[in-house]
């Protein structure tokens, strides 16, 4: 019996050293009955721009008297964890915006409101399909289209013309000869890279996936069940790895497009071509000013000449919390902002939008012209909710293209360990 | 936390033997209670905000509570069908012993590095100590994340300075080398790390205890013939140990637990090889959001970590003075 307390103080002592800190999170009420009414809405930094939400927020609150929209911006670093506590308190935000594969999972949690009945007043008919299915859950719809983006290859104009090379290519052979043409240009210098790909870029794994016709997962009802370990995932990480050995990247197979962020590497001019979102190229042009005007891009080209590569297609989604208080107001601001008007101003600041299929905002800079050639076909990562779970803790995908790329395991081996992993990530 | 510490109560405060009935009849009920009302805002503050949070993992370990949960606000409980989920994990017992291991061999590192330097410090001169003790001050106050981004770089596999340097050296195979490609070399790198940053906290306690042994024994030790090993095991080891067996203790706890530097190398990978307890805690409670699952997890490294520490424990309860040797 003695023994027992000691054991049970010495517990006691150790999780009190230990102990982490848990339990719901309160929150303030605001109650909204009555006169004047406070509508929050929270956007993520980067996405709308500031003139789009100032001129929205401004019509919303001359349209509805007596409304203020408070508005906020959130980052999207630690964003999961501010949501999770936000959409348990009292008094959550009324309009929020979740990236495309956090969707699924508060989808299915149940914290969302159903928007089923209202699809054709938020402009169902033009929504883009990719992240309609990210809003999607179990035949209902809880989160509405946003925007989307997709990545590009970014290029350097000045270097194609000196090696030579007339066009941007639009098949993966002309893509292979464009990088001998511009090695054997440039190849003396020890540093340049005909096009820099990291191990992991997951992304552009998929493109490739999806122009063989393969995906990673297949759905059926609410399950997922992986496909990597099929012929047409093992033919596009061949091309992958195809591309990494004719390039020659010196760039770490271990790590991905961010650890060291390729934006920086491209800014030092000895990279001909990187796969990256459009906007990448602003980040490198902070390092070198001169690289934006002698850079353009084309859309990741297909195995089949003259066509795109479908793309993987990131993104966000609109969703209203189930304990909003003003989820009519938060209907009619969704109605607003996914409106011709304001999805206009979206794809001017380069952005595909969610809800209008008119992309001619797009064309006038060339990088978000490829862009929106290639958005048209594109896929979003899986709708399960379990997919949230794979990008922030490990991503069963990396793991593969780096096991596969240094040789650590062969084709059959490595996709075979990444299809039970994903198929235990889905069901855990 | 010494030896020197007396506890011992006082004597000659009080005359001899007092007549009892007298003694008691001067304690008022108020004198009785002022030590406890002077302890009871201490003790109030650490129930408040470490033992409730201890007692909430404890109750949602035995609870469903994922995100749906938490924001309808509902109490579900499950039993023990969280741990039964947990324990019926083969992933949970391989992470488990890597764990353990891991902890074991960071812990073996950082308190003989620790007590090596200590004991170079108490022979060095003046001007070589100092610098040696601002060496290991900054090392231990850099932020862990700026240490971890350090190790990262310097591990790098393309523009890594070790592999370069190890390829000027005429290694050539280190070319392009990956030291994140297995478990056990990411976790070696990641231990290397931790033992860095532990170390000057290890070594400063040790050599304190170092100067607590008075010069004396060790001229005597030297008179008597006594050879540098018999007069570290006979002088300087009787001094340090209290202070070794305490800063192994703490080693183990922080160790244990530590997530941060785990995370940030390779977010447990590469194939989750060097996924370690804590790790596992944030992938189910965090990116998964079963928070009862990670409830259950946290309880069980306690359990783990009452198991490693019993033999400290059991010192710690034994000994009223606090005197542990």
């Amino acid at each position: 019996m003695k023994r027992l307390t000691k054991l049970m103080a010495g517990a006691a002592v150790i999780a009190l050293a230990t102990a982490g800190c848990a339990g719901s999170g309160g929150g303030d009420s605001n109650d909204s009955s009555g006169g004047d009414r406070t509508l929050t809405v929270w956007l993520m930094n980067g996405s709308a721009p500031e003139t789009l939400t100032n001129a929205l927020n401004k019509e919303f609150e001359g349209a509805n008297k007596g409304v203020t929209v408070k508005y906020e911006v959130q980052e999207w670093n630690g964003i999961q964890d501010k949501l999770t506590t936000a959409l348990a308190s009292q008094d959550p935000p009324d309009v929020i915006e979740l990236g495309n594969t956090q969707a699924p999972s508060f989808a299915a949690d149940g914290v969302l409101t159903d928007l089923s009945g209202d699809v054709d007043s938020l402009g169902g008919g033009q929504w883009l399909s990719s992240l309609k299915d990210s809003g999607e859950w179990d035949g209902k719809q809880f989160a509405a289209p946003f925007y989307a983006a997709n990545r590009v290859v970014l290029y350097r104009t000045d270097m194609f013309s000196q090696a030579g090379i007339a066009a941007p290519p639009t098949s993966r052979a002309e893509w292979l000869d464009a990088i001998t043409k511009l090695k054997a240009k440039f190849g003396s210098d020890p540093q340049f890279q005909a096009l820099y790909l990291p191990g992991q870029n997951w992304y552009t794994l998929l493109s490739f996936i999806y122009d063989e016709g393969g995906d990673i997962a297949k759905k059926s009802g609410t399950d997922f069940k992986a496909t990597v370990n099929s012929p047409e995932a093992k033919a596009g990480l061949e091309f992958y790895k195809q591309l990494v050995d004719a390039s020659g990247t010196t760039a770490p197979k271990d790590n991905d497009e961010q650890n060291p962020e390729q934006a920086g590497i491209y800014g030092q001019g000895k990279v001909a071509m990187m796969i990256a979102l459009p906007w990448e190229l602003g980040t490198a042009a902070k390092d070198n000013p001169d690289i934006e005007k002698n850079s353009s891009a084309f859309a990741i080209p297909s195995k089949t000449a003259g066509k795109t590569a479908p793309v993987f297609q990131g993104g966000s989604n609109l969703a209203i919390p189930v304990n909003s208080k003003n989820q009519d107001l938060a209907k009619k601001y969704l109605q607003l902002l996914l409106s011709d008007k304001y999805q206009k101003q979206l794809a001017e600041a380069g952005m595909v939008p969610g809800a209008s299929t008119d992309l001619s905002a797009l064309d006038a800079k060339p990088v978000s012209k490829a862009m929106a050639a290639a958005s048209k076909d594109g896929k979003a990562a899986p709708a399960t909710p379990k997919w949230a779970t794979v990008e922030a803790g490990q991503n069963p995908l990396k793991d593969m293209l780096t096991a596969y790329l240094t040789g650590a395991k062969d084709l059959d081996t490595a996709t075979n360990d990444a299809n039970t992993a994903l198929d235990a990530a889905f069901k855990g | 936390m010494t030896a020197t510490v007396n506890t011992a109560v006082p004597a000659g405060t009080s005359s001899p033997a007092p007549p009892r009935a007298r003694r008691r009849r001067t304690v008022t009920l108020g004198e009785k209670t002022i030590p406890y009302l002077l302890l009871a805002p201490a003790v109030i503050v650490m129930l408040v905000l470490l033992g409730w949070p201890a007692v909430q993992v404890v109750g949602i370990s035995f609870r469903k509570l994922d995100l749906g949960e938490l924001v309808r606000g509902e109490l579900v409980w499950v039993g023990l069908d969280n741990y039964k989920a947990v324990l019926s994990d083969p992933e949970f017992w391989t992470i488990t012993l890597r764990t353990v291991l891991f902890t074991a061999a960071v812990v073996a590192g950082t308190v003989l590095l620790g007590m090596l330097i200590a004991l170079l410090m108490r022979h060095l001169t003046g001007a070589v100590r100092v610098i040696l003790q601002v060496t290991l001050v900054l090392a231990w106050a850099t932020p862990i994340l700026a240490t971890t981004t350090i190790f990262q770089w310097i591990f790098d596999q393309q523009y890594g300075i070790l592999n370069k340097t190890l390829v000027k050296l005429g290694f050539s195979s280190f070319q392009g080398y990956s030291w994140f490609s297995s478990g056990t070399s990411t976790l070696t790198v990641i231990g290397i790390l931790i033992v860095w940053q532990a170390v000057p906290f290890v070594c400063f306690t040790i050599y304190a205890g170092l100067l607590q042994a008075p010069k004396e024994l060790y001229e005597a030790a030297a008179m008597d013939g006594a050879t540098s090993w018999q007069s570290f095991t006979t002088v300087s080891w009787p001094a340090i140990r209290p202070l070794v067996t305490l800063a192994t203790f703490l080693s183990v706890i922080w160790d244990f637990k530590v997530f941060a530097q785990v995370w940030a190398i390779r977010q447990g990978g590469p194939d989750g090889e060097s996924t370690t307890l804590p790790l596992l805690l944030y992938l189910r409670g965090i990116a998964g959001r079963h928070f009862g699952v990670a409830s259950a997890v946290a309880v069980l490294m306690i359990l783990v970590l009452v198991v490693l520490t019993a033999r400290y424990l059991q010192l710690l309860l034994r000994t009223r003075e606090g005197d542990i040797s």
